[in-house]
């Protein structure tokens, strides 16, 4: 089996350290292996450190305890084999949709016919055909959800981090955002990370689900959450409603643990 | 606790006193042209002889008092005015236009013009710094005044208090941090015009002392002067910025 | 479902269409008050000139002020005055610009250089830094070089402000997003921070090109000779008080054009804001 895309995660710890105010250990002793194009969900109560993993996967926080491989080697620094995906879509308000989109193509340093083809490509995938010299701040939230997914597949990482993509979208867009990763994940599978705290979200979009428990974080649990189709036809079954109750009792503990714990 | 702020300070403004030290080393090696250039312990010792012999603190006096009357007049009319206009729609109605189109008049326009009409003298000064800080004292005061709460207008109305006392116990404490900001930007303008209508025509005061100074060749006491006009300035923002804080958190 | 998703898209530039037209609408008339309120002051002008309240030295008429420009424009100095003062003005600031924006890049990225700037900014910035005037002519002479060197002080401290600001306000999910397609240290300063900046720094250059202009007058009525501000000191001292008051409709003039013209640089470039309609 490759290892393309395979994620180790060994004895990491992580410390929250602010400019005033005490520090905080925000991860503690988290151990977890994602397999090659595994569509992985942290699941688990605000302030649990899930997006503080994810960012450590990503190379944008320095790990300081334990180590994390991505495909055998540490990780050392962000890089375009990780992709990411960010809630508030983090686009660049000053370019186009498809300025956006090309921006990491032209990192790559992609010859400008490939690139056009590649971005117009992406560009009609995730249904944007039209609206392709748009600004962002001319877009709805789901259209710039939308641009910043085709930007970061655009440039074809074989790793998919996801923070949240679709917390800050009204409850409509969202489900229609669900199934269109969805469909794009099983045409061309990657390896993904989806931080959330929805356990509907975490059930219907994941294999396999990584519960975490309140600060400091642990890996509490993990359910495999497999289902012989996925589709919208799936959300009102015996199985999927069972498993969405399963995972909620685990999170709901670590939820009511997070809320009567003082913010340091 | 207190050594550990003292340190922080030390080492925020440490860079000033690197340049100091630098000034001193490279006037005293001759790096410079001695004459533009004087060492900044001969600068110190100009200063003392300064104020020793009276000079620093007669024309300062006379520049604080012009600039400082300008300032209070500005703040007293520019506040009533802007807080009245607020109040009223005719007022508005006929001021308005008259202060837009003089907020973006370079205010440093106006100081031919008090010359032409009062000569070299504190009045000219004074009514040039009063013109020229009552803009920005109007505009934040109306501003203030116009975000006042309407539901705290309402129930100060409701309870009985007349129009005068409205004004003292609801819109002027709503509008303090317009006017506060706005008083600022004046106390830096009349430092701007001070110093510029001074250095233009003068007899008296810090301007005047720096031209007269510089042109006799006492540049170690224009040094002097110059240094002693600008730290005022810097003095007196800082002090009013403490001022701000100290009346801002007392209406919290 | 992607059409689900236009149609609402599409609903909404409508809507943001209309508010367009209703803001160009309320602009126009906004403008076309502003015009209305100048006008009356010209005409209160000068009827109380010519009331016999004031003498015509205190307030000349502004008939005879508007004719004195005239003289000037097609057989004096107007121009000649007008283009050095705008060389001194503008020269000094775009020097301050570049540099301001480049200082404020450089201590964004370098701790000693942040810890070396910021007192002298935070202590220059309140100065009036127009005191040194003397020395700089003492270093530097009685010419452009002083008057453009004296522009320069006081336009920069606005610009390094403003860029400092715009670069700590940068949103790091932008930044983290530029770094995992491969940016390198250049590409993020010119590629990603300095654009996410720029709304803020343009702000600072807004402010710093009035304070260029007054600064620029401030130094020419000091010493002397021509430019707008030399000129009207030179009205004064002749007791030429049409002349003076002539100088004040120019530099008021010049004043508006350069603060509406940076308003129209302004909304060119940031085009894409969200608030830009509204600046």
């Amino acid at each position: 089996m490759d290892s393309k895309g395979q994620i180790v995660i060994d004895r990491v710890n992580h410390t929250y350290r602010p400019p005033r105010g005490r520090a905080v250990l925000a991860l503690s002793d988290i151990s977890l292996e994602i397999r090659p194009r595994e569509f992985l969900a942290l699941l688990g109560p605000s302030g649990c450190g899930k997006s503080t993993l994810l960012y450590l996967v990503g190379g944008f926080l320095p790990i300081e305890g334990g180590r994390i491989l991505v495909e055998g080697k540490p990780v050392a620094a962000p890089g375009p084999d990780r992709g990411i995906v960010f809630q508030h879509f983090a686009l660049f308000p000053w370019k186009t949709v498809r300025a956006n989109i090309l921006y990491g193509l032209e990192r790559q340093g992609l010859p400008k016919p490939d690139r056009e083809k590649r971005a117009q490509a992406f560009i009609d995938m995730v249904g944007l055909r039209g609206f392709e010299d748009s600004y962002p701040s001319q877009l709805s939230g789901g259209m710039k959800q939308r641009t910043a997914i085709a930007r970061t597949l655009a440039i074809d990482p074989s790793i998919l981090l996801m923070d949240e993509p679709f917390g800050a979208l009204d409850a409509q867009t969202r489900s229609i955002m669900q199934t269109e990763l969805l469909k794009i994940w099983q045409r061309s599978p990657k390896t993904v990370i989806f931080v959330t705290h929805d356990v509907q979200e975490a059930v219907y979009l994941s294999e396999r689900v990584a519960v975490m428990s309140a600060r400091p974080g642990r890996i509490k649990a993990i359910v495999e959450t497999k289902f012989p189709e996925r589709n919208p036809g799936i959300l009102r079954t015996k199985e999927f409603v069972e498993k969405v109750d399963e995972l909620w009792n685990l999170v709901h503990d670590e939820a009511v643990k997070a809320q009567e714990t003082t913010a340091p | 606790m207190i050594a550990e702020s003292v340190t922080k300070t030390v080492v925020r403004y440490l860079p000033i006193v690197i340049l100091a030290i630098a000034w001193e080393v490279i006037a005293r090696m001759n790096l410079v042209d001695s004459l533009a250039l004087p060492p900044l312990s001969k600068v110190a010792v100009a200063w003392a002889d300064l104020m020793r012999d009276g000079e620093l603190v007669d024309n300062g006096a006379s520049s604080l008092y012009r600039g400082g009357v300008g300032l209070l007049l500005a703040i007293a009319i520019g506040g009533g005015l802007g807080i009245a206009m607020a109040r009223s729609r005719i007022l508005d109605m006929f001021i308005n236009p008259l202060v837009e189109l003089f907020y973006p008049l370079p205010k440093s326009a106006l100081i031919p013009v008090t010359v032409l009409w009062l000569g070299f003298g504190d009045a000219s000064k004074i009514l040039l710094i009063f013109l020229g800080c009552m803009i920005p004292v109007t505009i934040g005061a109306y501003n203030g005044a116009r975000g006042s709460d309407h539901a705290l207008i309402w129930s100060a109305r409701g309870m009985g208090a007349g129009s005068m006392r409205m004004i003292f116990d609801v819109v002027l404490p709503s509008a303090l941090p317009e006017i506060l900001n706005g008083v600022r930007t004046a106390l830096a303008l009349a430092f701007i015009l001070l110093v510029s209508s001074e250095l233009i025509v003068s007899q008296k005061g810090f301007g005047y002392l720096i031209g007269y100074l510089g042109s006799t060749g006492s540049y170690e006491g224009m040094y002097a002067v110059v240094l002693t006009v600008a730290f005022l300035g810097f003095g007196a923002d800082r002090i009013y910025q403490l001022l701000m804080q100290r009346l801002l958190r007392w209406r919290e | 479902m992607a059409g689900v998703e236009q149609q609402a898209s599409l609903a909404e530039a409508e809507t943001r269409i209309s508010q367009d037209a209703l803001r160009r609408f309320d602009d126009i008339f906004r403008r076309g008050a502003g015009l209305v309120s100048i006008l009356a002051v010209l005409v209160a002008w000068e009827y109380f000139a010519r009331s016999g309240k004031v003498t015509p030295f205190m307030l000349p008429a502004f008939s005879v002020v508007a004719q004195r420009i005239y003289i000037d424009a097609v057989h004096g100095d107007l121009w000649l005055n007008l283009g050095l003062t705008m060389y001194r003005a503008l020269t000094g600031f775009v020097i301050a610009a570049i540099g301001g924006v480049v200082l404020g890049a450089l201590m964004s990225r370098s701790k000693i250089l942040r810890w070396f700037f910021d007192p002298l900014i935070s202590v220059g910035f309140p100065m009036p830094k127009i005191a040194f005037l003397p020395i700089i002519i003492l270093w530097l002479g009685l010419y452009d070089i002083s008057k453009i060197s004296m522009v320069v002080f006081d336009a920069i401290f606005p610009v390094v402000t403003a860029t400092l600001a715009g670069i700590a306000s940068v949103e790091k999910e932008l930044l983290w997003s530029g770094r995992s397609m491969g940016a390198g240290e250049r590409e993020m300063m010119w590629q990603i921070v300095l654009p996410a900046a720029l709304p803020q720094i343009m702000t600072g250059l807004q402010v710093a090109l009035p304070i260029a202009l007054i600064v620029a007058i401030i130094a020419e009525m000091a010493m002397g000779g021509y430019g707008l501000g030399g000129a009207m000191m030179t009205a004064s001292r002749y007791a030429n008080s049409p002349g003076v008051f002539a100088g004040i409709v120019e530099i008021a003039v010049v004043g508006y054009i350069l603060i509406k013209a940076m308003a129209l640089v302004r909304r060119r470039l940031l085009v894409w804001h969200a608030e830009a309609a509204d600046h």
